[in-house]
């Protein structure tokens, strides 16, 4: 079951992102009539501009998913880093980090990636939003398994065996939070695929006529009714592209609850 | 384990007040900095293509920008503080005109969606965290899954079953000119189930682990083998422990709403803040964007000061 959440997982970002390659139309280019319902050579029909659908849906994600993939490795490697300091130090560095945490927990992401939008390009804006919004939940998270990290046994062996503080943390600590970083990247990512979505739907990311999912809505959104599946076909993408990471991060987060609970 | 010296319920409240403050200046501050990071100014922007380079310098004189960053913010605050918040580059209106224009109707579309969205995070939320087991662990996964929904393809989801394949509601929520969005009540419906069910399904994940949590406490468990009638457990034990977290969660959840209107109003042509927002950014309209991004965070970051010092006057105190 668990397995084939992973598997599901990774086949729905590859075909997000590779999946391109299998369109049978340009994705960019008008290749028929605008809205024509589906069948024959188009499988969902075509779009306002007389755009393959299919085609425009198979490469619509490369560009969104890519950008959340690396927002969501940014704001981990951030808050990951941010929470081995904090938690493994603690003193004034947790209370700084942990408060500029709070505050920027404080603030809708959001906004904070539409107003980067006026001087970042859109990528750049839902990275950095992706941090600001995500980065702070896994300082929390790493922050709290440091800490009881540092109290277990293997730990204070290390200690007291006289290791450096950095081979320590990359050798005994990290190790040991890999099952919380993976359930954390997942989250990670479906948040920065909200932004990118959400960006592209306002205009503020890709530009026309290149293929995105977030685009396919806005352009789509008015003529739904000549041809719904233009408008289904992305929310479809996107919806079922944010499901499965949302899977894969509880399926791991519980089977991490389960192989601990035993433990005292 | 360091413990932290204990801090009575009034300091921790007014903790949260100061901490908003500071924040709130923080935000003033990177507000601020995003039209001095803009490769073209307010004048460049307002002059064209066709102005020469003293043309604009003189420009920028007769209008203060060549004053020094901190000058200008001081300013800029003092304006806002005043009411003055600038003139559109686009189109040379006052920015306090435009936002007073759109308020009512975002602060309509909001409170329609609270409406609905409070008393479905808490139906949720029972489902996600009290629940039957059974029942529990699948409607736990279903609000997670539902929470993940992108905005916008949730959006598209509903106008095409509500629009297009049943046609009962409007996809354009257009209202007219002087008009109130209240005078025709369906426009409201699905704009603010767009934003009612993402935000209750985030808020009921969050408030579904609390509820679990405060369920398990020792004196719940302890009531339940005393054989406590369930709404009395329900009332006495459990619901003081979920006061706080539950403002907590109204607040992030109203905060996450008002940044969402910028998605759900462009969607449906609703003309409120969050659509002027957005076309602010297009038109690099710097002086609405700020103001417009300012006044959000300004009732967010408000919305989390209030939750927190009422959640700190009001946690029951655990040993």
């Amino acid at each position: 079951m668990r397995g084939s959440v992973g598997v599901a997982a990774l086949v729905v970002l590859g075909l997000a992102v590779w999946g391109g390659a299998l369109a049978p139309h340009d994705p960019s280019s008008t290749v028929a009539a605008p809205w024509l319902a589906p069948g024959g050579d188009h499988l969902l029909g075509t779009d306002a501009a007389g755009r393959d659908v299919w085609s425009r849906t198979l490469s619509g994600g490369r560009g969104i998913v890519l950008t959340s993939v690396l927002a969501a490795v940014a704001a981990g490697a951030a808050g990951t880093l941010g929470g081995l300091v904090a938690g493994w130090y603690g003193g004034w560095p947790d209370r700084l980090l942990s408060g500029t945490a709070d505050l920027l927990l404080g603030v809708p992401l959001l906004l904070v990636a539409l107003v980067l939008a006026v001087v970042l390009p859109a990528p750049a804006a839902v990275v950095a939003g992706a941090v600001c919004g995500g980065a702070p939940l896994t300082l929390r998270v790493v922050r709290d398994a440091v800490r009881r990290a540092r109290r277990t046994g293997y730990v204070e062996a290390a200690l007291g065996r006289g290791e450096r503080t950095p081979v320590l943390l990359v050798r005994e600590v990290l190790p040991g939070l890999a099952g919380v970083a993976t359930a954390d990247l997942g989250l990670r990512f479906v948040v920065a695929l909200q932004l990118a979505a959400a960006l592209g739907m306002l205009g503020l990311g890709a530009q026309p006529p290149a293929p995105d999912w977030g685009l396919m809505l806005r352009e789509n959104l008015a003529g739904a009714a000549l041809n719904p599946p233009a408008l289904v076909a992305p929310a479809a993408a996107l919806t079922v592209t944010a499901l499965v990471a949302a899977a894969f991060a509880r399926g791991t987060a519980e089977r991490r609850t389960r192989l601990r609970e035993p433990a005292p | 384990m360091r413990t932290a010296p204990r801090r009575s319920r009034w300091t921790r409240a007014l903790t949260s007040v100061v901490r908003a403050c500071a924040l709130l200046a923080a935000v003033s501050v990177a507000v601020f900095a995003v039209s001095d990071l803009l490769p073209s100014d307010a004048v460049a922007v307002r002059a064209g293509a066709g102005a020469t380079a003293e043309q604009l310098d003189a420009m920028r004189a007769a209008a203060g920008l060549d004053a020094p960053a901190h000058e200008r913010y001081a300013r800029w605050l003092a304006g806002l503080v005043t009411g003055d918040a600038g003139t559109s580059l686009v189109n040379d209106r006052p920015v306090a005109v435009l936002v007073g224009a759109r308020l009512p109707a975002t602060l309509t579309l909001a409170g329609a969606a609270l409406l609905v969205a409070v008393p479905l995070t808490a139906v949720l939320a029972w489902a996600a965290g009290a629940a039957p087991p059974r029942a529990r662990s699948w409607t736990a996964g279903a609000v997670a899954g539902l929470a993940a929904v992108p905005q916008p393809a949730f959006v598209a989801g509903l106008v095409a079953l509500f629009s297009v394949a049943w046609g009962v509601l409007p996809p354009v929520s257009l209202v007219r000119a002087g008009g109130s969005p209240l005078d025709e009540p369906t426009l409201l419906v699905l704009p603010s189930l767009a934003l009612a069910v993402p935000i209750a399904a985030y808020g009921a994940g969050l408030l579904g682990g609390a509820l679990a949590d405060a369920r398990a406490l020792p004196h719940v468990r302890d009531a339940e083998l005393r054989g406590v009638p369930r709404w009395r457990i329900a009332t006495r034990h459990v619901a003081p422990f979920l006061l706080a977290p539950a403002l907590r969660v109204l607040a992030v959840s109203a905060g996450a709403l008002v940044a969402a209107t910028a998605v759900v109003e462009t969607m449906f042509g609703y003309q409120g803040l969050g659509e002027l927002l957005v076309s602010a950014i297009a038109t690099r309209d710097v002086p609405v964007v700020q103001a417009v991004a300012l006044l959000a965070s300004a009732v967010v970051v408000a919305g989390t000061a209030a939750a927190d010092a009422a959640a700190a006057l009001t946690e029951p105190v655990t040993a």
